[in-house]
C-alpha cells in the first residue's frame, strides 16, 4: 500500500510529462489561431512509425534517427498548416473536418505501410532503476527529464525570443498584434510546427516504453484536448499544470480504482469541464 | 440541492414531458403534408440528384436477378446499411448544423443493444433492432444535453470524446462480464434463411427510413433545423427554442443511426467494440460529403460510391496484397480533404454540383 | 394605455467599460419611440439587454407587467417582444419565404398563422414588406435594403406586441430609407409598439413623436424631437464627437 503511493508519484510524473508535451502544442495552436487541430494525434502517430522505421528498420544511429524523425514531424506540421489550415482559416468547422480526415488518412496510410500488427521500438538504453523503492525502466528517466527540459525551453522561447513574444501577442489580442505589424499567418505556421515538434518529442521519448499501434493517435489527441480544456485553452501554464494533475489523477485511478476508469478519465474531464467551467482552470478564453 | 439546479431539473422534466405529449400532434402535422410531398417527389425524380439516386437504387434491386453471389450481396447490404447511417448524420450535421464526430456512438449502441436482445432475450430481429434504435435515442439525449452548449469545433471534439469513452468501456477487461470486452457479442442467429431475403428486408427498411427522413427535413421542423444551422442566434431571435430542436435532431438522428447499427450487427451476426471507433464516424462524414451535404438522398449516392465503387475498385488488387483493402478509406480521406479544401463556396456546396450543371446542360435546361 | 415596457436602473459592464449606466425609461402600449445617441453610446447594448441576449449586471426589465430580466431570447420573443439586428442576420441557405416562415413557426407566430395557413401567412408578410416577388431567392443575393426589410419581416412573423428596431436605416440610400419609413409607419398604425434606434438625429426626427437620448451609457433626456435636438448635452454629445446633427 505504501509503495503504491510512490508508484503513483513516479508513473504519474511520467504520464504528466508526456501529456504536457502533447497538450502544450495543441493549446498553443488554439491560442494563436483559434484552431482545433484534430491531426495533432496523427503527429504523434507518424513520428512513432517514422522513428521506428529509421532506427529499427534502417538501423541508423539513435541520435541521427531522432533528429531525422523530428525534422519529418516538423515538415508534416508545416505541410498541414499550408495545405489544410491556412486555406480554411475562416471556417473553423472546415478545419476540424479536414484535420480529422488528415488523421484518418495518416492512420490508413500507416496501416498500408506497416500493417495492423503492433510494433515495438526498444528503449534507448535497456535496464531499470530503483527510486523510492519503485523499479522502473530507464526510459522513464528520459521521458521525465526530456519533457522538463523541453517545457522549460518552450517557456523561455515564448517569453524571451522575438517570435515567442509575437506568439504571445497574437494569442492575447489578434487585432492589436496585426496592427503592430505582426504576420499572424507566419506565427501560426511556426506554432503548428512547434506543436508537431513537441508531439514528435513526446513520441520519441514515450513510445519506446510500450507497443505502437495504428489507432493510438485518437487517444493522444483527446488526452491533449482534455488537458487543454482542463488547464484552459490557450494558457501555457494552465496546460502544464493540468497535464501533471491529469497524469497523477489517471495513475491514481489506475492503481487504486480501476484501469478502465483511468483510460476514460481524460474524456470524462472533457465532458465535465466543458459543462462546468468552459474557460478551464487558468484560461480566460471563452469556449 | 441548490435551488437553481432543482429548477433546471424540473424545467427539463416538464420540457421532456411536453415534448413527448407533442409527438402525436407533430405526427399529425407531418401526415397532413404528405400530398404536397408526393408532388415534390415527382419533380425530384427528374432532377439530377433524383435520377442518380433512383438509378443507384434500381441497380441495387436488379443485381439479385443477375447473381446471388454471397460476396456481392454482402457489399450491397453494407451499402444499404451505411446509407441509412450517412443520412442520419446528414440530418444532424447538414440540416441542423450540429457537426458530430461521435456518430459511431449511436451506431454502436444500436448494434450492441440489438445484438444483446436477439442473443439474450431471443427476441425477433426486427423488435431488437427497434429497441436498439430507441436505446440510441436515449443515448442521443444523454450526449445531446451536455453537448448542446458547445458550438462548432467543440461539439465535434466533445462528441468524439463520448465515442472514445464508450469504446474504452466496451473494450475493458474489467467489464467483460457485462459488455463482452474485445469479443463483443457473436454467433447471432441469421436474420433469415436466404441471403436474398435479408437483402430485401434491409432494402425495405432503408427505403422507408429515407422516406421518413426526407419528409422530416421538408416539413416545418426541417425548416426550423435549417434555421438553426444557418444562424442560431437569429433563430433564437425568431422565437425558436433552439435547445429543444437541437435535442430533437439528436434524437431523430440517433434513432436512424441506431437502426443502421442494429442492421449492421444483425447482418454480420456479430458485434465488437470497433463499431465505436472514430473510423465509423468518418464513414458517415465521407459518404455524406461524397453525395452532397444537406440533401438526405445524397447519402445513397455517397454510400454507393464508397461501398460499391471504391471498395470494388480495389478488390481485384486485394489479391496482390491485403494492403489494398485499406485503400478505399485512404482514398476517401484524401477525397474528403480535397473536397472541403477546395469547396470555394463553403462546405455546404455539394460536390456533385459541377456534374449537375453538365446534366442540366444535357437536358437542355 | 398601460405601460408595456419598463426599464429600471439598467447597468451593463464589459470589463472596465460601463456600456449602459443606470438607465431607466418607460414605454406605453402603442407608442412610437426613438432612442438616439452617437456611435458607441450603448443603444445596441440596451437592446441586447432587453431582448435577453446579454445579462445585465443590475437593474430590471418589465414587459407587459412581467419581470423578464434573465429570460432567454426566445422566451421573450414568445411573450411578444422582438428585436432586429443592426447587422442584419438572415438564414443564408434558405429562401426568403422560409426565412419568414421560421418566425411564423415560433409558438406566437404559429398561433397567428394557423388560421390562414403557414405559406399564405408568410407570403402576406412578404408582400407587406415588399419582398413577395423575391420569395424564392436566397437572402445572400439580395441588396442591403432588401435584407433590412427581410429583417423586419422576420420580426413581424412572430406577431409581436412591441418591435425593437436597431438602426434600420444605417447604410441605406434615401429611397430605401423611404421604403422602410413607410413600412414602420404602417406597423405602428396597426397598433404595434415601436422602439427604434438611430445614431443620426435627422433620420428619426420626422418619424417619431418621442425621443430618448443617451450618451456614454447614460440617460440624457426624454421628450419631443425638437426638445431633444436643442438639449445642451445632446448637442455636446454630437458636436463633441465631431458628428453633425443635421
Ligand atoms: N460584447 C462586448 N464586449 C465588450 N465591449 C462591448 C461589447 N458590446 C459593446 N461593447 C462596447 O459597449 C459600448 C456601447 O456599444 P453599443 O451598444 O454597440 O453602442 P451603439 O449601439 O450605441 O453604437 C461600445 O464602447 C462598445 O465597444
Ligand atoms: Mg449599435
Amino acid at each position: 500500500m505504501i509503495f503504491q503511493i510512490e508508484n503513483v508519484l513516479i508513473f504519474g510524473t511520467v504520464q504528466g510529462s508526456v501529456l504536457a508535451l502533447l497538450a502544450l502544442g495543441f493549446s498553443l495552436v488554439f491560442g494563436v489561431g483559434g484552431v482545433l487541430n484534430l491531426g495533432h494525434g496523427a503527429f504523434y502517430l507518424i513520428t512513432c512509425y517514422v522513428f521506428y522505421l529509421i532506427w529499427r528498420v534502417l538501423f541508423f544511429d539513435l541520435i541521427i534517427s531522432i533528429i531525422l524523425s523530428l525534422i519529418i514531424a516538423i515538415i508534416v506540421g508545416g505541410v498541414v498548416y499550408l495545405a489544410l489550415i491556412k486555406p480554411l482559416q475562416d471556417s473553423h468547422i472546415g478545419i476540424v473536418i479536414v484535420t480529422f480526415a488528415f488523421a484518418v488518412f495518416m492512420q490508413e496510410f500507416v496501416k498500408v505501410i506497416a500493417g495492423i500488427k503492433p510494433h515495438y521500438i526498444s528503449p534507448f538504453i535497456f535496464g531499470s532503476v530503483e527510486f523510492l523503492g519503485v523499479t522502473f525502466p530507464i526510459q522513464f528517466v528520459f521521458v521525465i527529464i526530456g519533457s522538463l527540459i523541453l517545457v522549460f525551453l518552450v517557456g523561455l522561447f515564448i517569453s524571451k525570443t522575438k517570435i515567442g513574444k509575437s506568439i504571445r501577442a497574437v494569442s492575447q489580442d489578434r487585432e492589436a498584434a496585426l496592427l503592430m505589424g505582426i504576420n499572424a499567418d507566419r506565427i501560426l505556421m511556426i506554432t503548428v510546427m512547434i506543436s508537431a515538434f513537441l508531439a514528435g518529442m513526446a513520441a520519441i521519448l514515450y513510445a519506446p516504453t510500450s507497443a505502437i499501434t495504428i489507432d493510438m493517435g485518437w487517444s493522444f489527441l483527446l488526452s491533449a484536448f482534455a488537458v487543454s480544456v482542463f488547464g484552459g485553452m490557450g494558457s501555457t501554464s494552465g496546460c502544464v499544470l493540468g497535464a501533471f494533475i491529469m497524469g497523477y489523477a489517471k495513475t491514481f485511478c489506475s492503481v487504486f480504482i480501476s484501469p478502465t476508469l483511468a483510460t476514460v478519465f481524460p474524456l470524462l474531464v472533457i465532458v465535465v469541464m466543458l459543462l462546468v467551467r468552459p474557460q478551464g482552470l487558468l484560461g480566460k478564453k471563452e469556449v | 440541492m441548490p435551488k437553481k439546479i432543482r429548477s433546471k431539473v424540473s424545467n427539463t422534466v416538464s420540457g421532456t414531458k411536453n415534448f413527448f405529449l407533442g409527438i402525436p400532434r407533430a405526427t399529425r402535422n407531418l401526415y397532413k403534408e404528405i400530398p404536397h410531398q408526393v408532388k415534390s417527389f415527382k419533380e425530384w425524380i427528374f432532377t439530377f440528384r433524383g435520377s442518380l439516386t433512383i438509378l443507384c437504387l434500381i441497380g441495387t434491386i436488379l443485381v439479385p436477378l443477375i447473381t446471388m453471389d454471397d460476396y456481392i450481396m454482402t457489399i450491397l447490404i453494407s451499402f444499404l446499411v451505411f446509407s441509412i447511417f450517412a443520412a442520419s448524420w446528414d440530418l444532424l450535421a447538414g440540416y441542423t448544423g450540429q457537426v458530430s464526430f461521435g456518430h459511431s456512438v449511436f451506431f454502436g449502441i444500436g448494434a450492441y443493444v440489438a445484438a444483446a436482445f436477439v442473443k439474450m432475450a431471443g427476441l425477433p430481429w426486427f423488435f431488437s433492432m427497434i429497441i436498439g434504435a430507441v436505446a440510441a435515442i436515449l443515448v442521443g439525449l444523454i450526449i445531446g444535453i451536455p453537448c448542446l452548449r458547445l458550438k462548432g469545433p467543440y461539439l465535434a471534439l466533445g462528441t468524439q470524446a463520448f465515442s472514445l469513452i464508450l469504446f474504452n468501456l466496451f473494450m475493458s477487461g474489467e467489464l467483460k462480464d457485462i459488455l463482452g470486452s474485445t469479443e463483443g457479442i457473436s454467433a447471432l442467429p441469421a436474420m433469415s434463411e436466404a441471403h436474398i431475403v435479408t437483402f430485401f428486408f434491409i432494402l425495405i427498411i432503408m427505403v422507408i427510413s429515407f422516406i421518413i427522413l426526407t419528409i422530416i427535413v421538408k416539413s416545418n421542423i426541417g425548416t426550423i433545423f435549417k434555421a438553426i444551422r444557418d444562424d442560431e442566434t437569429a433563430a433564437d431571435a425568431s422565437g425558436i427554442n433552439t435547445t429543444k430542436y437541437k435535442l430533437i435532431a439528436f434524437m431523430i438522428s440517433g434513432f436512424f443511426a441506431g437502426i443502421a447499427g442494429g442492421l449492421f450487427a444483425l447482418n454480420s451476426r456479430a458485434v465488437n467494440p470497433s463499431v465505436f471507433l472514430a473510423l465509423y464516424s468518418f464513414y458517415a462524414i465521407v459518404m455524406v460529403a461524397l453525395g452532397g451535404i444537406a440533401t438526405i438522398s445524397g447519402s445513397v449516392v455517397g454510400a454507393f460510391i464508397y461501398w460499391v465503387i471504391l471498395t470494388e475498385l480495389f478488390k481485384p488488387m486485394g489479391a496482390l496484397g491485403t494492403i489494398f483493402l485499406y485503400f478505399p478509406t485512404l482514398i476517401s480521406a484524401l477525397i474528403l480533404i480535397i473536397m472541403i479544401r477546395f469547396a470555394d463556396q463553403g462546405i455546404l456546396k455539394p460536390a456533385l454540383e459541377h456534374i449537375r450543371e453538365f446534366y442540366d446542360f444535357l437536358l437542355g435546361r | 394605455m398601460g405601460v408595456i415596457l419598463e426599464v429600471k436602473n439598467l447597468t451593463k459592464k464589459f470589463g472596465g467599460l460601463t456600456a449602459v449606466n443606470d438607465f431607466s425609461f418607460e414605454i406605453k402600449r402603442g407608442e412610437f419611440v426613438g432612442l438616439i445617441g452617437p456611435n458607441g453610446a450603448g443603444k445596441t447594448t440596451v437592446f441586447n439587454l432587453i431582448s435577453g441576449f446579454e445579462k445585465p449586471n443590475s437593474g430590471s426589465i418589465r414587459f407587459d407587467g412581467m419581470d423578464i430580466t434573465g429570460l432567454k431570447p426566445y422566451q421573450i420573443v414568445n411573450l411578444g417582444l422582438v428585436r432586429t439586428f443592426q447587422l442584419v442576420r438572415s438564414f443564408h441557405y434558405m429562401s426568403v419565404l422560409d426565412n419568414v416562415s421560421v418566425a411564423c413557426l415560433s409558438p406566437r407566430g404559429k398561433k397567428a398563422s394557423e388560421k390562414v395557413g403557414l405559406d399564405k401567412y408568410a407570403s402576406r408578410i412578404l408582400s407587406e414588406v415588399g419582398l413577395i416577388d423575391k420569395a424564392r431567392f436566397p437572402p445572400v443575393i439580395l441588396p442591403h435594403g432588401d435584407l433590412r426589410r427581410l429583417e423586419i419581416g422576420k420580426a413581424a412573423g412572430t406577431n409581436p406586441q412591441i418591435l425593437l428596431l436597431d438602426e434600420p436605416f444605417s447604410g441605406l440610400s434615401y429611397e430605401e430609407q423611404e421604403h422602410i419609413h413607410a413600412l414602420i409607419r404602417r406597423l405602428s398604425n396597426e397598433g404595434v409598439t415601436i422602439f427604434i434606434t438611430g445614431h443620426v438625429l435627422r433620420e428619426l426626427m420626422n418619424l417619431v413623436p418621442r425621443v430618448i437620448a443617451m450618451h456614454q451609457g447614460k440617460f440624457i433626456t426624454d421628450g419631443s424631437p425638437q426638445e431633444v435636438a436643442n438639449h445642451k448635452l445632446v448637442l455636446e454629445a454630437y458636436l463633441g464627437r465631431g458628428g453633425g446633427i443635421a
